[in-house]
């Protein structure tokens, strides 16, 4: 798990000009990113817009409102980047009724053309997103297995990083119930793979 | 060993319902999940053993979510959600033999071994496998160990030995069969469970003097032996004071439920400093001495709200028992904010030490002030701004501190005092005092249809009856209304006496054989009661005051004997001859007070000084009230009081003003013996008759200089007169700013404003004659107003500078 501080202390390098430490944010929260765009997008979207480009986008729509943010408490920057995915993927959305968007017109990061754009994410990075991507997609397929309950608190609590009591708020239970619920989702998640290695 | 331990622990829980154990591992689970979110690195091993009853499902649960970390946190960081690999007990560590595992840390496994070249027992140390592939956390581990191995203390536990660099990383130190502090704290007595708090303290002042911060002080980490000699462990958190930087420990920073960590701690500070250990000691003698400690919620999160936010509920509230003394000791280790907690160990320790030898502690924990409504804490706030500018002395502020923590102790009964108030009640006291006026009615006027025995009869009845209900009331326990009824029959019972004496004839003579000196003479619709009937009356019916006051052991009839005496030195005055002495002396009437005044101190001493604290102060009062009214009253109108002063200083053309001033001496005289008695109560007396000294001394300066300024302009030419009215209006200011630097001995307030009034008027005075229409007069106040406050700023400078300059001229 990060470190609440080292959160703290890459936005505050990045607030000091320091964009090396956008790239690092990015690293960071980029995987937890993917998997909460992937799953607010709804199934044809999904075929339409590629998960990675709502991701930059809403990246890029960090690093340009970055002073907006204010660091309240750990997890407040991930639930930041959540929302402003949010407007990423309407937007994309309300796009697609016109025309197909590519991914190369939407990520606009440093170059000759646009120099105030943030300095490329690590170059690597579509690629080694794409090296993981396995892993991700087999916890994708893993969590698409689950009743919609349980792949809710999971993502709320592992992806969204809320606690226990937002999550309570969130679905309108109890929290005892809140927790019983993610704890029976674990538990399932842990069947699907128990019975995966199996086979 | 993993799976064994888990296999163990998962075997019992069967007695638990599988519904609410269901809940419990959900509840770990959640908050496991928050504790991530908080951002700290989580320990799972030590997660788990925190709840041992749950153990597989727990585990499994867990390493679930590590699981899923995995997946979505960036790759690079070392070792993040890797199963911990499954840890096997060595044969052999530093060549000890490994018996088998007492228990786990945060960054690793602690170890029975046997060390058979010298047959003794040894705990051995290990670093969790999962960091000791890293060679730099390997290198903290041991460099940690090694400064660990060099504290020699009693109740340190000491390191025997560091494992060499082919074997995995772990040391060899002292084993300790004891049990955990709180654990045998259940068992001992307040002072004993201190003096074990003192040792530990001390202990933790050892370590900071050698810049090691333990970090992890909780009960559990606190081993006492049967010789009740606490030996302090497990410096898995410690880090060294003098390097800024979070060390090894950084692994397992929070482990289970933070009970025991400091506000700055819980909240992910660093660097943390020997103040967060302060408050971990707090929280420590917060637990022994209440049973519990100071913070407990459900989850990590709340746990952490209520460290960072919440003022523990006061020990005394708990429990009765514990002295104010050490709640403030506790209160003040526990305070949130570092810079108000102690600054060391050692000045915890000090206080701690200060309570078992039954001095006054010096902790003023700011809880209290928070308790406080309104103007206290505001006034305390201000009292700490002033001592923080140094403007207030430490003696000072530890006076008012005394005075509000005498306040606060009352707080209950003050309550308790206005709810005593109830309508009941009031009809209660209203009656009696009916009672009362209606039998003095029958005594001073007379009625048509109340002649001859009638009114004896009917004012015997009554007070009879109070009497019989008064004593019924109280012997059966209804003591409040038994001492009502009791209070009436005590104002009854004189009027009875004088009624009966009436209707008898005795004591009918008139003082002096003169109708015109007798007190009914001076009404004409009194019925004729003698002076003699009246003291007679008073005096008999003391001794049955006495005997109420012994039955019933209740001061009020104290109160009432005091009254009563006061009385009868009245009536014996009237029976000197007072009314005659109205109209040709009335100095002779204030000068005849003073033996009264004398005689209730007198009595108000013997009272005292016999044990009846509580009787005797009811005297003092009325001793002070004689005292100061005969004085004035000798002062205004006694002619050979002021011819005597004529004959001893004929400047004074016995001016009554300076009686005043002398009278003002005198009080001084009687406040510095009454303070030589040293009683509570006579130090009340004393305070009074300060009171009254300034307002005497500065109205009659002014008065006096008045005067002399008057005589002067009457006759210019007169250099006497002139010098006279001069020393006066430069004696105001000065007497002023005596009184105003004076008021800081003996904290009276009156001196201070009484010292800043006159003293605008002395300035006035100067400014409207000696300084008349002269610039300089105003522009030097102004200059020595901002000096004076420029030097109380810097006053603590000063006085540096003074003791280095007298310092010098001694040694020359």
């Amino acid at each position: 798990m990060e470190q609440a501080t080292s959160t703290y202390d890459l936005l505050d390098r990045l607030g000091k000009g320091d964009e090396s430490a956008f790239t690092a944010l990015f690293e960071r929260y980029q995987k937890r990113l993917a998997l909460l765009i992937h799953y607010k997008l709804s199934p044809e979207m999904r075929r339409l817009t590629e998960v990675e480009d709502v991701l930059q986008e809403t990246f890029l729509e960090a690093f340009r409102d970055i002073e907006q943010f204010r660091y309240e408490k750990p997890g407040g920057f991930f639930g930041w980047l959540a929302r402003i995915d949010d407007h990423v993927i309407a937007d994309a959305a309300r796009f697609h009724g016109r025309q197909k968007r590519r991914a190369g017109e939407v990520v606009r990061f440093r170059s000759v053309g646009t120099p105030d754009g943030p300095e490329p994410v690590d170059s690597a990075t579509p690629s080694r997103l794409l090296a993981e991507k396995e892993k991700l997609l087999a916890l994708i397929q893993r969590l698409d297995r689950l009743p919609e309950d349980y792949r809710r608190v999971i993502l709320l609590a592992k992806v969204e990083g809320l606690s226990n009591a937002e999550i309570a708020e969130q679905l309108g239970r109890t929290r005892e119930a809140t927790a019983l619920l993610l704890h029976r989702a674990i538990k399932r998640f842990r069947a699907l793979r128990e019975s995966g290695t199996a086979q | 060993m993993t799976e064994q331990g888990d296999n163990s622990a998962g075997a019992d829980p069967g007695r638990q319902p599988y519904r609410d154990r269901e809940q419990l591992i959900a509840n770990a689970v959640a908050a496991y999940v928050d504790l991530q979110l908080q951002g700290e690195a989580v320990d799972t091993d030590a997660y788990c053993r925190a709840y041992p009853e749950l153990d597989p499902e727990l585990r499994a649960q867990i390493l679930a979510l590590d699981e899923l970390d995995t997946v979505l946190l960036p790759s690079e960081t070392p070792g993040a959600g890797q199963p911990p690999k499954a840890a096997e007990l060595p044969e052999r560590l530093s060549g000890h033999k490994i018996l088998g595992e007492i228990g786990r840390g945060g960054m690793g496994r602690v170890l029975l071994a046997l060390d058979e070249r010298l047959g003794r027992k040894v705990a051995v140390k290990t670093l969790n496998p999962r960091y000791a592939d890293n060679p730099k956390l390997r290198a903290r581990f041991m460099s940690e160990a090694r400064a660990l191995a060099r504290l020699s203390h009693p109740n340190v536990v000491r390191i025997y030995n560091l494992g060499s660099a082919d074997e995995e990383p772990h040391f060899v130190m002292e084993y300790i069969e004891g049990a955990s502090l709180t654990e045998v704290a259940r068992r001992l007595a307040l002072s004993q469970k201190i003096a074990l708090m003192l040792k530990v303290i001390l202990t933790v002042d050892f370590l900071h003097q050698r810049q090691v911060i333990h970090r992890d002080l909780k009960p559990g980490n606190i081993l006492v032996g049967p010789d009740l000699e606490p030996k302090v462990l497990d410096f898995g958190l410690a880090l060294q004071g003098d390097d800024l930087g979070p060390r090894l420990t950084q692994a397992g920073e929070i482990m289970g439920t933070p009970d025991y960590f400091s506000p700055e701690q819980a909240q992910g500070h660093a660097p943390l400093d020997a103040r967060s250990d302060i408050f971990s000691l707090g929280t420590i003698l917060y637990e022994l001495i209440t049973g519990a400690p100071p913070f407990r919620a459900d989850s990590a999160r709340d746990q952490i709200r209520l460290i960072c936010e919440r003022d523990p509920a006061l020990p005394r509230r708990i429990n009765s028992a514990i002295p104010g003394e050490l709640q403030n000791v506790c209160l003040k280790a526990l305070e949130k904010d570092p810079s108000q907690r102690y600054q060391s160990a050692r000045e915890m320790a000090d206080d701690l030490a200060r309570f078992l030898a039954g001095e006054p502690v010096l902790a003023l924990p700011s809880s209290y002030a928070r308790m406080i409504a309104g103007k206290v804490e505001q006034h305390v706030r201000e009292l700490g701004g002033w001592r923080q500018d140094r403007i207030l002395s430490e003696q000072e502020f530890d006076s008012f501190r005394k005075l509000y923590d005498r306040l606060i102790d009352r707080e209950d009964a003050w309550i308790m005092e206005v709810r005593r108030l109830s309508l009941s009640q009031v009809s209660l006291y209203l009656g009696a005092w009916l009672l009362v006026a209606g039998a003095a009615l029958i005594v001073l006027f007379r009625y048509v249809g109340l002649s001859g025995a009638a009114p004896l009869a009917v004012v015997s009845g009554a007070t009879a009856s109070a009497y019989y209900l008064g004593i019924r009331g109280w012997r059966g326990g209804r003591q409040r209304i038994g001492v009502a009824f009791l209070l009436a029959f005590c104002l009854l019972l004189p009027t009875l006496l004088v009624i009966a004496m009436n209707e008898w004839g005795l004591f009918s003579a008139f003082t002096k054989g003169r109708e015109d000196l007798e007190l009914y003479s001076l009404f004409s619709a009194f019925k004729n009661t003698t002076n003699a009937q009246l003291w007679w009356a008073i005096l008999l019916s003391l001794p049955v005051y006495g005997w109420l006051r012994r039955f019933t052991r209740s001061s009020v009839f104290s109160l009432v004997i005091a009254v009563m005496t006061a009385l009868l030195g009245l009536v014996t005055l009237l029976r000197m001859g007072l009314i005659e002495w109205f109209d040709a002396d009335p100095g002779k009437v204030y000068f005849h007070l003073i033996p009264i005044a004398a005689l209730f101190f007198a009595a108000g001493l013997a009272i005292e000084r016999s044990g009846f604290s509580s009787d005797s102060r009811y005297f003092y009062p009325i001793a002070v009230g004689f005292t100061i009214i005969a004085l004035s009253g000798v002062a205004a109108f006694h002619q050979p009081y002021a011819e005597w002063l004529r004959s001893v200083a004929p400047v004074t053309r016995a001016q009554v003003e300076y009686l005043f001033v002398i009278n003002a001496s005198i009080y001084l005289a009687l406040q510095y013996a009454c303070e030589r008695l040293s009683s509570p109560q006579t130090r009340w007396v004393a305070k009074s008759f300060r009171f009254v000294i300034p307002g005497h001394v500065m109205a009659s300066l002014l008065l006096l200089g008045m005067a002399a300024s008057g005589l002067w302009e009457q006759s210019p030419a007169n250099n006497n007169l002139r010098l006279e009215a001069r020393i006066f209006e430069v004696l105001l200011p000065a007497v002023a700013c005596l009184f105003i630097f004076g008021s800081v001995v003996k904290q009276m307030k009156n001196f201070f404003v009484t010292g800043l009034l006159f003293l605008g008027i002395g300035v006035i005075r100067l400014q409207q004659d000696l300084f008349k229409d002269r610039a300089a007069w105003p522009l030097s106040l102004l200059v020595i107003g901002f000096l004076l406050m420029l030097a109380a700023a810097n006053h603590d400078l000063i006085k540096r500078a003074v003791r280095r300059a007298a310092k010098k001229i001694v040694r020359r």
